[in-house]
């Protein structure tokens, strides 16, 4: 993997290198030199398959990292290259030009983290949530259980306790120990 | 048209002869190992800390009780019941769960036409993959929150043992918000506490930065907030449920934080004034932590509280008692000041039963709640234990307090394995210090390293001091010569109780030892001095066998207007004598309103 280093870093002044595994290697690149990279890694050092694209809602830092996942298949490894886009105004070049199926990845990151890859093939539509009215649902300001408590209603006969007032009942019912 | 749009969809023929690609019986497909299936939880292992419940972004756990499961210290008594129409499969329960009980199995086929019965408690209804031993569990040495406490701060040995500074230092408030985040709020703890104090409402407060409220909380159910953040026995870290798997959340360096971060001058403005005067009057015997503790909540209510004190200040033990470089004595007066502050008033160097009578005080107030303590020093009544040379524990360590020269002429021995054994050697090892330039002090128990009652940090400390301690032998006999002590001869003890757990030690007479001494101190227990209670009162309130002031779960003796609390009912530690100094209040105050 040391040449993958060696041409990220030279090339596309890649930075934090992270060998996770033998066969697995981390960086981080600019958003301006991405496109040419993931080409680059494609064409040049056989990378030819994008396994997934992902993201991370680094909300302290007001950041959302994107990740791409590439794999070699005759040296069987992969590599993940890392990005990060302002939470404040969150677009990325899309690189449905490279691999179609980026598209589709880019279309759900668009619609649970609400990144916009501008010209990405239907990105505006819905992927899984039709009718879907709140803040996207991966961001981490969204209140995952505070919206499930408000949309689906519990079935009845439900009933749960709360570890300390239920041991204050069975233990010591009147403020005194037994 | 063209002729391959009609040929095209015949290759599809060549299929008919391969093995099909779909799975035959997809009903035993096999999950993967790692597969997120149906729970299992380990009802024995699970504490019911409810962490499953309140991580789980679905709302699909309720925790309920569960037949032949007991509520008790450390354990609620309820367990997880999953309803599997809103589970997800995410495993976060699993990743937080603080014993490790709940995990999955990779069993994800179940079909019924019962809706209902795709609710159950893991563990407690069997199913068919209780024992599979695949499935998700969480990875070793993974964890959603950190399993080591924040390490405190303290004066290394070398430091502490020149002077009487403290040790502990406190947490900063970036240690205090990291120390406070690992808490998970379950709640476990404040059964355990005796005062109950709301430990998971404070510790909230530290992490929204919002001390004030954090104080109203302490406040609610302990007055000596910063005592307690300093000397407590902390039997709440014992069972938080973090301890399961790493170091208990420090809940008392937290009680700390809180306390020493508010200023003496804005206690009034933040916590609440007593109300209107109700014109009864108490008075309180003793003006340690449980009188002192009752007088504070009887106040708060409107009524008139004194209490007497024998000595010169206020405190009782954890002024007389405690060493300073375990709790300051700014310390101290911070929080009896502000109990003074609401307007208990205290009368110090007013002994009852010597400077005004027992019968004095029934008669001019309504209620009498009596919490002495325990200062009056045990013999080991060896053999020559009579010598003016062998002081009791107790003793010193109040007229050290008082500013009076103690005894510590080198080589010192100190006999008992208690905190007080601990304190009085720690502090001759300072005085021994600053007189000396070294340190000249053995301490030796009955009881062996593994069971000796003081607290483990204070064995290590005091060794950390240059203590030598001896455990597992116990004093034959004080060796003089007149005036002069020259040592202790002491016989090792085979076993320190018996059978039935009572305290009967038995000796090995073939291993003695001489410790050559010309001070000896003995700290192997304290009694009570209720000499103050005149006879024709002993006799009609009800007493033990051993004469010991029998009270109800109130404190109440069986004389109506007569309470006792503190160590000579409980304990001896502070943090029971503030409950019950609480518990009292309450009971006097009911009364005291005509309720019942």
């Amino acid at each position: 993997m040391d040449y993958v280093i060696q041409e990220l870093k030279t090339l596309f002044s890649g930075q934090n290198f992270e060998k996770k595994r033998g066969d697995l290697l981390f960086a981080t690149l600019d958003t301006g030199v991405l496109v040419q990279a993931l080409k680059h890694l494609r064409d040049m050092l056989g990378f030819r398959h994008l396994v997934l694209i992902t993201a991370v809602d680094w909300i302290e830092e007001d950041l959302f990292q994107i990740t791409y996942l590439l794999r070699n298949y005759t040296q069987k490894t992969d590599v993940g290259i890392r990005v990060f886009v302002p939470r404040s105004n969150p677009i990325m070049e899309s690189i449905h030009t490279l691999w179609e199926t980026a598209a589709t990845y880019q279309r759900e990151l668009h619609e649970m983290f609400g990144i916009d890859f501008p010209g990405s093939p239907r990105v505006n539509k819905p992927f899984i949530l039709e009718g879907w009215q709140e803040i996207p649902p991966y961001r981490r300001d969204f209140d995952t259980k505070k919206y499930a408590e408000e949309t689906y209603f519990p079935r009845p006969g439900r009933k749960t306790h709360d570890p300390e007032t239920y041991m204050k009942q069975k233990l010591y019912p009147d403020g005194t120990e037994s | 048209m063209k002729i391959s749009d009609i040929l095209q969809p015949l290759t599809a023929w060549k299929n008919l002869v391969k093995d099909p690609i779909t799975i035959k019986d997809p009903l035993n497909r096999v999950a993967a190992p790692r597969y997120r299936g149906f729970h299992k939880n380990d009802l024995e292992t699970c504490i019911g800390c409810g962490t499953c419940e309140a991580i789980c972004q679905n709302a699909a756990i309720d925790m309920v009780p569960v037949e032949g499961i007991e509520t008790k210290d450390g354990d609620s008594g309820l367990r997880p019941r999953i309803d599997y129409g809103r589970c997800c499969w995410c495993g976060l329960c699993v990743d937080i769960c603080t014993t490790g009980s709940l995990t999955m199995s990779n069993a994800y086929q179940w079909i019924d036409n019962d809706p209902e019965v795709f609710r159950f408690i893991p563990g407690a209804e069997e199913k068919p993959w209780d024992t599979a031993d695949k499935g998700y569990k969480r990875p070793e040495n993974y964890t959603l929150n950190p399993l080591k406490r924040v390490s405190m701060e303290e004066l290394n040995p070398a430091d502490r043992i020149q002077g009487f500074m403290e040790i502990v230092k406190g947490f900063s408030r970036d240690q205090a918000l990291q120390e406070a985040d690992r808490c998970v709020s379950c709640g476990i703890c404040v059964a355990t506490c005796p005062a109950h104090m709301g430990i998971p409402a404070y510790i909230e407060a530290i992490r929204n930065d919002d001390l004030n409220q954090g104080m109203r909380i302490l406040y609610e159910t302990n007055p000596f907030p910063e005592v307690c953040g300093r000397v407590c026995t902390h039997k709440c870290e014992t069972v938080c449920s973090i301890f399961h798997r790493g170091d208990p959340v420090s809940i008392r360096w937290l009680k700390r934080y809180i306390a020493d971060q508010i200023p003496e001058h804005e206690y009034a403005a933040i916590l609440d004034s007593p109300q209107e005067e109700t014109g009864k009057k108490v008075a309180i015997i003793g003006a340690g932590p449980a009188g002192l503790s009752a007088a504070y909540y009887l106040r708060l209510q409107g009524h008139t509280v004194v209490i007497f004190e024998a000595q010169p200040e206020a405190g009782g033990m954890m002024r007389y008692g405690i060493p300073e470089y375990r709790l300051p004595y700014d310390q101290l007066d911070k929080d009896i000041k502000y109990i003074k502050h609401i307007g208990v008033k205290i009368r110090t160097e007013t002994r009852v039963g010597r400077d005004i009578s027992l019968e004095s005080l029934h008669k001019d107030f309504d209620i009498i709640y009596a919490a002495t303590g325990l200062h009056e020093g045990r013999s080991t009544r060896a053999k020559g234990s009579d010598h003016p040379k062998v002081y009791q524990a107790v003793n010193l360590l109040r007229d050290f307090t008082k500013g009076l020269e103690i005894p510590y002429e080198a080589p010192v021995i100190v006999i008992g394995g208690g905190n007080v054994a601990m304190d009085i050697a720690r502090t001759l090892a300072r005085l021994h210090m600053q007189k000396m330039g070294r340190v000249d002090i053995t301490l030796t128990c009955l009881e062996t390293e593994d069971i000796m009652p003081a607290d483990r940090e204070e064995i290590v400390e005091a060794r950390e001091e240059g203590i030598q301690i001896i455990p597992g032998y116990g004093p034959l006999e004080v060796v003089s010569n007149g005036d002069t002590l020259k040592g202790l001869k002491t016989v090792r003890c085979v076993s320190v109780f018996d059978e039935n757990g009572r305290f009967n030690p038995k000796f090995d007479h073939s291993d003695t030892q001489f410790l050559p001494a010309s001070i000896i101190v003995e700290a192997i227990g304290q009694g009570m001095d209720l000499s103050y209670i005149p006879e024709s009162i002993k006799k009609e309130m009800k007493t033990d066998a051993r004469g010991r002031i029998q009270v109800d779960a109130y404190y109440q003796t069986s004389l109506p207007w007569f309470f006792a609390g503190g160590d000579i009912i409980e304990g001896p530690d502070v943090i029971h004598a503030i409950a019950n100094g609480h518990t009292a209040a309450k009971r006097i105050d009911h009364i005291l309103r005509g309720e019942q």
